[in-house]
């Protein structure tokens, strides 16, 4: 057998494309004119970045020799691993941009929460491949699963790495929906996110929400005590965001769930950012202003643009053509993984491929939706692009599995 | 794996598919719309961003004396300014404690550039000095919309202050703004002085600089190489009849005193001394204002805001005699062979006094000697044979009763009554020849202006040619004379040489061997002048002297009005000789004179009758 025949060389490429898309952007973002008002340390971030380009492509390379059941093998004990860091760093963990989600060994700093969302996608995986189907009838297989995944969530969370948390509850609907979860009911999980981001922007376009929802739920699982369920939700959601920002919340925490509606409410604090990544995406125009020639990059107005705003040094320099081409990239990249999902025989390599594109969707969606002034922004990597070691790290290493899993997915099945 | 599940991985695979591309279109859709649709608003939005338009103000123009002497210069100052959208509160300590401010302070100045505008830079600190400003744009890195603004302030480089000619610069109103597109609120122009009147002139274009910032505001250079740039146009400088050492004699002379004193070439009206006592600094009024300053000048009793050279009215006097001649000759109710006998009175319904007995007066002896009683006599015949009308018109053509068309605002009109005047003052009919007698020696309803009295005089010297006070001569720019001072063209047709030559006479006369004598009787020059008293019912008389040299030749004419001082031979004309003296030698020689005057307390018994 031709390896290379085998080898899923599309999403080789496509990784590899984002990653050199990436390397430029922060090149710009760091080594352009800017770096006159950057600090030393962070001008060092391209070079740095470079190197765990190169540990990470010697990584996966690395993983292809290796049994594709080894993965389902070590699952556990990784996840476990996982958590016990995890815990360990809430304690012994350094603090970054607020983050206590760092440890570091021997002056070297790595992000654990990053490690836990690949461990996540395996432990449920493993878990979920070892079970019968979710149905209707039988929810318990659902809710253990569900909370291999809230445990870790909630861990993130107390290390107050908001948006890498995001990432792993948002795992829970995608990959019970996988394994066989109803539709409806999977819906019904996605239901708040939907309702309360539309709440946001105005209590009707909410209710509008829940009601579409709703009326889906009903129509596709036709269950009234789900649709009823689904309902009160609802409301009760639509309600409790409009008292949320009208009575409970402080201004401040209202500015910057606002920001991204009005960023004019508070325009130096949260739509700050907002009006500026905006700023420079738009003024990128079709074609951009150029390698290292944007205003909004090199005059220091975005805000982290080596890793959260990076989308927008990209808007900016390489205008709609680039920015598209980047968005190219990933439907590739993902589109790939799950139609490999599809074509593969056995469940836990089907569930760890929907599991690693569910987290670069959500990843890609969050960052992308932050910079165009779409969502709150809430600060997470875009996988691949921004700078940033453990992210490259632990994003390749799922690349390099979901490769692993793709490349020997005729000799996998066989241990089924 | 059965079918059932196969079927639902099928469309679970669809649906994720399904998801992956609408993020895909969401995005790519949001990016069309931003960077295709909504580009011409981001595009110049991001050029804004990393933008600065700074006005860049015009150097004012200059203000020059006539022979070069700079007078009003400028000098830069430093404003410190900032955006409160940029600035981080934080940093008030630190700002502080650079501007040697309490934190209090610049507290509630910050909160007060955030009321005016939150986008908008504005003035936080007006008019630093270099150290601090320097301490400032050292540590400008740490302070995020903090900024500056280079502007100029007047400097006034001789010692003269001339506060009344050049007046002051201030902030204009909001009426001014609206008015013209040459301001920007904050800016200032001239309130007062040249400095109003010649606005137009001195104050040049605004320029326009595109600066490029990054986000803290800090300017990073110019952009496109100063393409956009529009340069300021510098205003236009003003030269000015003045003569600076005469201004400052003048100023010197007047220190403590009350009134006003005009000197100009009676040839052309330029002025070349124009003072008006008190006065107040200027340069305390430059940039940025000094309001302890302002607050006392203007609640000061003896208004030094006030010109008193061309607004103090007050009745002209006995220096108001040799125009009655004038007029007299002309209207042909005396000749000059015509003598009146003065007994120390006239008497027409009642007794009007004489300053002396002066005995057989014709014209000649009645203005050297000042007799009133002759001047009663020949205002009764005018009065009585002409009509007051006809005197009133011919009073007018020598610059009293309107205003002489100065360049500076505000000047005084004067009165010199007519019949109308009376009418509304006492009712028709209700006025007689009693009421007019006054006018004849220049007391009663008469008032006229230091700078009035001085084109009065310049007349008499000049022949009768009509002229405009001025003070400036030219305006020009680096390429052009925009403004040259014009003469009038016509004269007084009604008078003649015999008749002033006889009133010159009689006004070399007074110096000679008049009231004037022993101050204005110099050897370097042969003055002709008359003093005046202008009586004052609330106190002291108001002291006049008017006067032109030389004799033959006049070039300058000088009007004094020294008020509350009594006499005018002892108060005015020591000042108005003084600075003949110095115009016409180069300097002081009676340093007695000057010391005398400079200590100058008005006595009720000195002087002598005029």
């Amino acid at each position: 057998m031709n390896w290379y025949k085998n080898f899923d060389w599309l999403t080789f490429f496509s990784w590899m494309g984002l990653t050199v898309m990436g390397l430029f952007s922060i090149y710009s973002a760091t080594q352009g004119p800017v770096s006159e008002f950057l600090p030393a340390f962070i001008q060092q971030n391209f070079w740095k970045q470079l190197i765990w380009v190169g540990a990470s492509l010697f990584m996966v390379i690395a993983l292809q020799f290796t049994a594709p059941r080894t993965f389902s093998q070590v699952a556990y004990f990784f996840y476990a691993f996982c958590i016990t860091l995890t815990i360990g760093t809430l304690f012994l963990g350094v603090e970054v941009n607020g983050a206590k989600s760092w440890i570091e060994i021997a002056g070297f700093r790595f992000q654990v929460s990053e490690l836990m969302k690949v461990s996540t996608v395996l432990a449920v995986s493993s878990y979920l491949s070892s079970r019968r189907n979710i149905s209707m009838e039988r929810l318990g297989s659902a809710l253990s699963a569900a909370s291999l995944i809230i445990i870790p969530g909630v861990l993130v969370l107390l290390q107050n790495d908001t948006g890498t948390a995001l990432v792993i509850f948002a795992l829970t609907p995608f990959l019970l929906f996988w394994s066989g979860l109803p539709y409806g009911i999977s819906l019904f999980i996605v239901s708040p996110a939907l309702i309360g981001y539309f709440s946001v922007i105005g209590w009707y376009w909410g209710l509008l929400t829940a009601f579409i929802i709703t009326l889906m739920i009903f129509v596709i699982q036709k269950r009234v005590w789900l649709t009823i369920t689904s309902a009160i939700t609802g409301l009760i959601l639509v309600g409790g965001v409009n008292i949320a920002l009208t009575k409970v919340l402080q201004p401040h925490q209202i500015a910057r769930i606002e920001a991204f509606v009005n960023p004019s409410f508070d325009p130096k604090g949260w739509g700050w950012n907002v009006i500026q990544a905006k700023t420079a995406i738009g003024s990128g125009g079709l074609t951009g202003k150029g390698f290292m020639q944007g205003t909004q990059t090199q005059l220091r107005f975005l805000p982290e643009q080596w890793t959260d705003f990076i989308f927008c040094v990209i808007g900016e320099e390489f205008g709609f053509i680039g920015s598209v081409f980047v968005v190219f990239l990933f439907m590739v990249l993902l589109i790939r993984l799950i139609y490999g999902a599809g074509q593969h025989k056995h469940p836990f390599a089907q569930s760890v491929l929907v599991g690693v594109s569910s987290i670069f969707l959500i990843h890609l969606l969050i960052n992308t939706g932050s910079a165009l002034g779409l969502l709150p922004v809430i600060g997470i990597p875009l996988p691949f692009v921004s700078y940033g070691g453990s992210a490259f790290l632990s994003n390749s290493l799922m690349i390099g599995i979901s490769l692993n899993l793709l490349l020997y997915r005729r000799e996998f099945t066989m241990y089924i | 794996m059965n079918s059932f599940q196969r079927e639902r991985n099928r469309t679970s695979i669809r649906v994720l598919i399904g998801i992956v591309l609408l993020v895909g279109m969401i995005i790519v859709g949001r990016l069309y719309q931003l960077q295709v649709l909504e580009y011409d608003t981001y595009g110049p939005l991001s050029r804004e961003n990393s933008l600065r338009q700074e006005s860049v103000h015009p150097a004012r123009g200059l203000i020059l004396d006539k022979n070069g002497n700079l007078i009003a210069d400028n000098e830069p100052v430093y404003t410190i300014t900032i955006t409160p959208a940029n600035f981080d509160k934080k940093k008030i300590p630190l700002l502080a404690q650079l501007l040697n401010f309490s934190v209090d302070e610049l507290e509630v100045l910050v909160k007060k550039a955030q009321k005016y505008s939150w986008q908008r830079s504005s003035k936080l600190i007006p008019e630093v000095n270099f150290e601090v400003f320097s301490k400032v744009e050292e540590h400008i890195w740490e302070l995020p919309g903090i900024g500056h603004q280079i502007e100029s302030k007047r400097v006034y480089p001789t010692s003269i202050k001339a506060s009344h000619i050049l007046g002051y610069l201030r902030e204009i109103s909001e009426q001014q703004y609206q008015r013209s597109n040459r301001y920007r609120l904050g800016d200032k122009a001239g309130t007062t002085g040249i400095e109003n009147r010649y606005e137009e002139y001195l104050r040049g274009e605004l320029g326009t600089r595109f600066v490029r910032i990054n986000a803290y505001g800090q300017a990073l250079g110019t952009y496109d190489n100063g393409g956009l740039d529009v340069s300021p146009s510098s205003g236009a400088n003003i030269k000015t009849g003045l003569d600076v050492d005469l201004q400052k004699l003048a100023e010197e002379l007047m220190v403590n005193k009350t009134g006003g004193i005009v000197a100009m070439d009676p040839r052309t009206g330029a002025i070349r001394a124009m003072v008006s006592a008190p006065d107040y600094d200027l340069s305390k009024l430059a940039g940025k204002i000094d309001n302890e300053y302002w607050a006392q000048i203007n609640s000061d009793s003896t208004k030094p805001l006030f010109n008193r050279a061309i607004t103090a009215m007050q009745p002209p006097g006995s220096t108001f005699k040799p125009l009655m001649a004038l007029i007299g000759l002309k209207l042909g109710v005396i000749t000059p062979k015509t003598t009146v006998y003065c007994n120390g009175a006239y008497v027409k319904g009642r007794e009007y006094k004489c300053t002396g007995r002066h005995g057989e007066q014709d014209l000649a002896h009645a203005i050297q000697n000042s007799c009133n009683t002759y001047f009663f006599s020949l205002m009764n015949k005018i009065g009585t044979q002409e009509g007051l009308n006809a005197w009133t018109k011919l009073v007018n053509d020598f610059a009293l009763g309107h205003s002489t068309g100065i360049d500076l605002p505000n000047e005084a009109r004067g009165i010199v009554p007519d019949s109308a005047y009376f009418d509304r003052a006492f009712g028709k009919n209700k006025w007689g020849i009693g009421d007019v007698i006054n006018l004849g020696v220049g007391q009663g309803a008469i008032g006229a202006t230091p700078l009035q009295m001085a084109t009065m005089v310049s007349m008499i010297a000049n022949g009768g040619h009509k002229i405009k006070p001025h003070l400036v001569e030219s305006v020009y720019n680096a390429t052009d004379t925009v403004y040259k001072a014009q003469a009038l063209t016509d004269s007084v047709t009604w008078t003649n040489k015999e008749a002033l030559d006889l009133v010159r006479a009689g006004m070399r006369k007074v110096v000679t061997d008049g009231s004037a004598r022993w101050y204005a009787n110099i050897k370097y020059v042969e003055i002709a002048g008359k003093t005046g008293t202008a009586q004052n019912p609330h106190g002291r008389d108001h002291a006049w002297f008017v006067c032109y040299a030389p004799i033959d030749n006049p070039q300058l004419a000088v009007a004094v009005l020294v008020e509350n001082a009594g006499f005018g031979s002892t108060s005015a004309a020591p000042i108005a000789s003084l600075l003949m003296e110095k115009y016409f030698s180069g300097k002081v020689n009676r340093t007695w004179v000057y010391d005398r005057m400079i200590h100058f307390v008005p006595k009720d018994e000195d002087g002598v009758a005029e």
